[in-house]
């Protein structure tokens, strides 16, 4: 590079700094700002807001020391500038902080003052956060800037400034977990921020800035059922997620799933939502060795069953995503008994085939839970048709609820992939049912014997008073003759 | 030796001791008025013969029945689905209870207007409706002890009631519930009335009522001594009426059967003290007239409550219709007392119509 081109360089630059409106416009507050003037030339701890304040985008805008500190900036002698009568209030304290930004920010305000951190938690009458714990004091500056406490490379950091912090956290809730940050760093979420991908989501993606809500209220992003349709605002967009390489159906899917239902539809808050599965702040897709330990969270029994079954290890050596081999993931349903066996909806045929051992244990598990149907129909026909004919069948309508739990448990075993377990607990079934059955038939038998009885003892009792009436009339005849 | 000798000797021994004879002799000579309206004779009979079921199958359903709330309900079931002929004897019970009210309202309508009433038979008249009182304070009692949804409620709204008596309500309240509330200390109560208390005095005035019966007879018909001695048609009252008598209790206890068996009393679903009350909460059909009419009379009648009014009411038509015999005047000078039988005929009326309109209303 030749000197020409050099000095060339530098001459562009400096004119490009010097027709910088905010450039210009701060050396002319630095010129007529009597405050930072002064403060500029002092030394030590006075000095330094000045020295930071030049990089703060209230400075670049225009906006005097006196705009939060009050007092006239315009006069120089310090006893005017800095008297009572001009309005100086000095370092603003607590709520003041806040009503100061509030003069030129009132939207923010309003709303941070209705989230959890506008909020006075410890009876002092203190907001837990005022705009400057997250934003800072003098360099302030814009929230897309690379150094802004607030950008999304930073966010993080300063959020975990108070929830990573223990001690500070236990003052307004002890109850809320410190590791966030600890997680957050093994999510994907958190590996692509801190290897530099500010699409990646931060604390502000899930959790909203100023009008951050406790967890527990349903307004919140993060309430359990708002979350699916957070993720998806990432998540479901196509174009966003274009570069990620992954699908973005995981809503519609879930929205339609057994899980989806329960929450979304019917407000079971027990039902999972995504972080249920994926966790929250340490949120990544399940290894396929784990999904059965994701699932097993709830499905506690089925995991369990599946752990000791021969699929594990087998699936564990063809890399078979476990659960979600069988049952889908987001768009998981109602399992039905067609599930099982070898017909066209089964999913034990995606692996067993040919007549193989498991494909003839799949036939016969799906039999046997036919049978017991057919079997729960037969007794429930006989119960019903004993009860309308006004017997007393409540003891073994009540023996025969435990079906239910025998056909969840029989639907359970199948977990187990061993046909000898499956038919310990599917032939309880078979016993309930049959107890019932001979329960329901004995009753409609004893309607007609009682029918029976009532026939014989009221021909019986005609009788009597048949030959009674003879008997009478055979008197009264006597007594007339 | 023969049968009709052992039969003999049987009889002697009883007769030296207990002079049979002599019973046998009396009944023979007793004779009761055969005319159109013998047939009513034959209520008085009936009542007993259903009092005499209750006492039998109450004793049976004792044997397993447990008065206490917890186990109330789940005893009744036993007693219908477990027991041998436990549905028989409950149906029975129940029926036989409500055939019994009935069968004692036809016997005091017809002894009231018959005017059997009158000298020297007051007694019987007086003792007669104190047993229809106690009969319906044993089908009110003996509604709640299966402790079923529909009894308790019942229960609750049928002890509210005597709640607007002016200054003892409150008092008599308490003393049926045992509390404030209809509670199982109700049912403790309710049953002890049911099988000692009640039965007790049940007891003392029946047989005043029947020895009333047998020593004065059966009323005649009113015109009965005006007629001449050749149209006065008798029969003995042993065994002719004894042997009608027979023949009809043995017609009831058939037709007893056939309800008990195509109508098995249902027991409905366990009492809940907890649970709101059930739609369409009605009494036993004999206190139907009395709760329509509570129904329907206004919350306030000028500056009586309507429901102190109601109680009052039927509390004076109670008190006025034991007092019959004594305000029978011209009855007992021998001439018609019109007023008296169409007030009689107004009550069957009231309560036919009212009872219906309880049934029909929601």
């Amino acid at each position: 590079m030749t000197n020409t081109v050099k000095y060339n360089k530098i001459l562009i630059l400096l004119i490009m700094l010097i027709l910088n409106p905010a450039v210009i416009l701060s050396q002319e507050i630095e010129s007529k700002d009597a405050c930072f003037n002064c403060h500029a030339i002092t030394e030590g701890r006075l000095k330094t807001p000045a020295d930071m304040f030049k990089s703060d985008i209230h400075f670049r805008k225009g906006i005097s020391c006196a705009a939060c500190h009050g007092g006239d900036s315009k006069e120089e002698d310090q006893d005017k500038s800095m008297s009572k009568s001009a309005g100086f209030i000095g370092i603003p304290q607590g709520l003041q902080v806040s009503k100061i930004c509030a003069k030129c920010h009132s939207k923010e305000f309003e709303t941070l003052s209705k989230s959890v951190h506008g909020q006075s938690s410890t009876g002092t009458g203190l907001v837990i956060n005022s705009c400057i714990t997250c934003h800072g004091i003098h360099n302030i500056i814009p929230v897309k800037s690379q150094g802004s406490k607030v950008n999304g490379a930073n966010i993080v950091s300063t959020c975990a400034n108070c929830h990573n912090n223990a001690s500070l956290m236990k003052k307004y809730n002890p109850g809320l977990k410190v590791d966030q940050l600890e997680k957050y760093k093994t999510s994907v979420h958190g590996q692509k921020v801190f290897s530099g991908d500010s699409k990646a989501a931060n604390c502000a993606s899930c959790h909203g800035n100023h009008d951050i809500k406790k967890v527990n209220d349903p307004n919140a992003r993060v309430y359990i059922t708002n979350i699916p349709s957070t993720c998806n605002k990432c998540h479901g967009d196509a174009n966003y997620m274009r570069e990620y390489k992954i699908p973005t159906d995981q809503y519609e899917k879930f929205r339609k799933s057994v899980h989806g239902i329960a929450l979304l539809e019917k407000g079971d808050l027990n039902a999972p939502s995504c972080n249920k599965c994926h966790g929250d702040h340490g949120a990544s897709p399940p290894e396929v060795e784990s999904i059965s330990k994701v699932c097993g969270t709830c499905h506690v029994l089925n995991s369990q069953m599946f752990q000791e079954s021969p699929h594990k290890p087998a699936f564990d050596k063809s890399r078979t995503h476990e659960c979600s081999a069988c049952h889908s993931n987001h768009e998981i349903n109602k399992p039905t008994d067609e599930m099982l066996g070898t017909g066209e909806k089964s999913v034990c045929i995606k692996c067993h085939k040919d007549n193989d051992k498991g494909f003839l244990a799949a036939g016969m598990m799906k039999n046997m839970i036919d049978s017991l149907l057919k079997d729960v129909e037969l007794a429930n026909y006989f119960i019903n048709a004993a009860e309308q004919k006004g017997m007393d069948v409540s003891d073994s309508k009540f023996e025969a609820n435990d079906i239910k739990k025998v056909l969840i448990t029989s639907r359970t075993s199948t977990h187990y992939g061993d046909i000898e377990k499956y038919l310990n607990t599917i032939n309880e079934g078979f016993k309930i049912t049959n107890k019932a059955k001979i329960d329901g038939e004995e009753a409609v038998n004893e309607y007609y014997f009682r029918r029976l009885g009532l026939g014989v003892s009221t021909i019986f009792i005609t009788i009597i008073c048949i030959t009674l009436y003879f008997k009478l009339k055979k008197i009264e005849k006597k007594q007339k003759t | 030796m023969g049968k009709n000798s052992v039969n003999r000797k049987v009889y002697g021994w009883l007769d030296e001791r207990f002079k049979l004879d002599d019973l046998i002799n009396f009944m023979k000579k007793k004779e009761v008025p055969l005319y159109r309206g013998t047939i009513w004779y034959y209520f008085g009979g009936i009542t007993l013969l259903l009092f005499i079921i209750q006492v039998v199958t109450g004793m049976l359903l004792l044997l397993y029945y447990k008065g206490s709330s917890e186990l109330a309900f789940e005893s009744v079931r036993f007693i219908s689905a477990k027991v041998k002929f436990g549905w028989l004897i409950r149906s029975i019970h129940s029926w036989s209870a409500n055939l019994m009210v009935l069968s004692a309202f036809i016997h005091m309508f017809s002894v009231f207007f018959t005017k059997a009433y009158k000298k020297p038979r007051e007694l019987t008249w007086y003792s007669g409706f104190l047993l229809l009182v106690l009969a319906m304070g044993f089908g009110f009692t003996g509604y709640l002890l299966p402790w079923n949804e529909l009894s308790l409620f019942a229960t609750k709204v049928g002890t509210d009631i005597p709640k607007t008596i002016p200054l003892v309500g409150g008092f008599i309240m308490n003393l049926l519930r045992g509390g404030e509330e209809v509670s199982g200390s109700t049912l403790s109560r309710f049953f002890g009335f049911h099988v000692a208390l009640l039965p007790g005095i049940f007891t003392v005035i029946l047989a005043l009522h029947l020895v009333l019966i047998q020593r004065q007879g059966m009323a005649a018909p009113e015109n009965w001594d005006e007629l001449p001695e050749s149209r006065k048609k008798k029969i003995p009252f042993f065994p002719n009426f004894l042997l009608r008598d027979l023949l009809i209790w043995l017609i009831i206890i058939n037709v007893l059967s056939v309800l008990a068996v195509f109508f098995p009393w249902d027991l409905g679903t366990k009492a809940d003290e907890l649970a709101p009350a059930p739609a369409g909460i009605k009494p036993e059909w004999y206190f139907l007239f009395m709760f329509q009419t509570l129904k329907i009379i206004p919350a306030k009648l000028f500056v009586i409550d309507g429901e102190v009014f109601g109680v009052m009411l039927f509390s004076i038509a109670g008190l006025l219709w034991f007092l019959v015999p004594l305000m029978d005047r011209k009855t007992k000078s021998g001439e018609k007392s019109y007023w008296l039988i169409y007030s009689g005929i107004f009550v069957i009326i009231y309560i036919i119509v009212f009872t219906i309109v309880g049934f029909i209303a929601k």
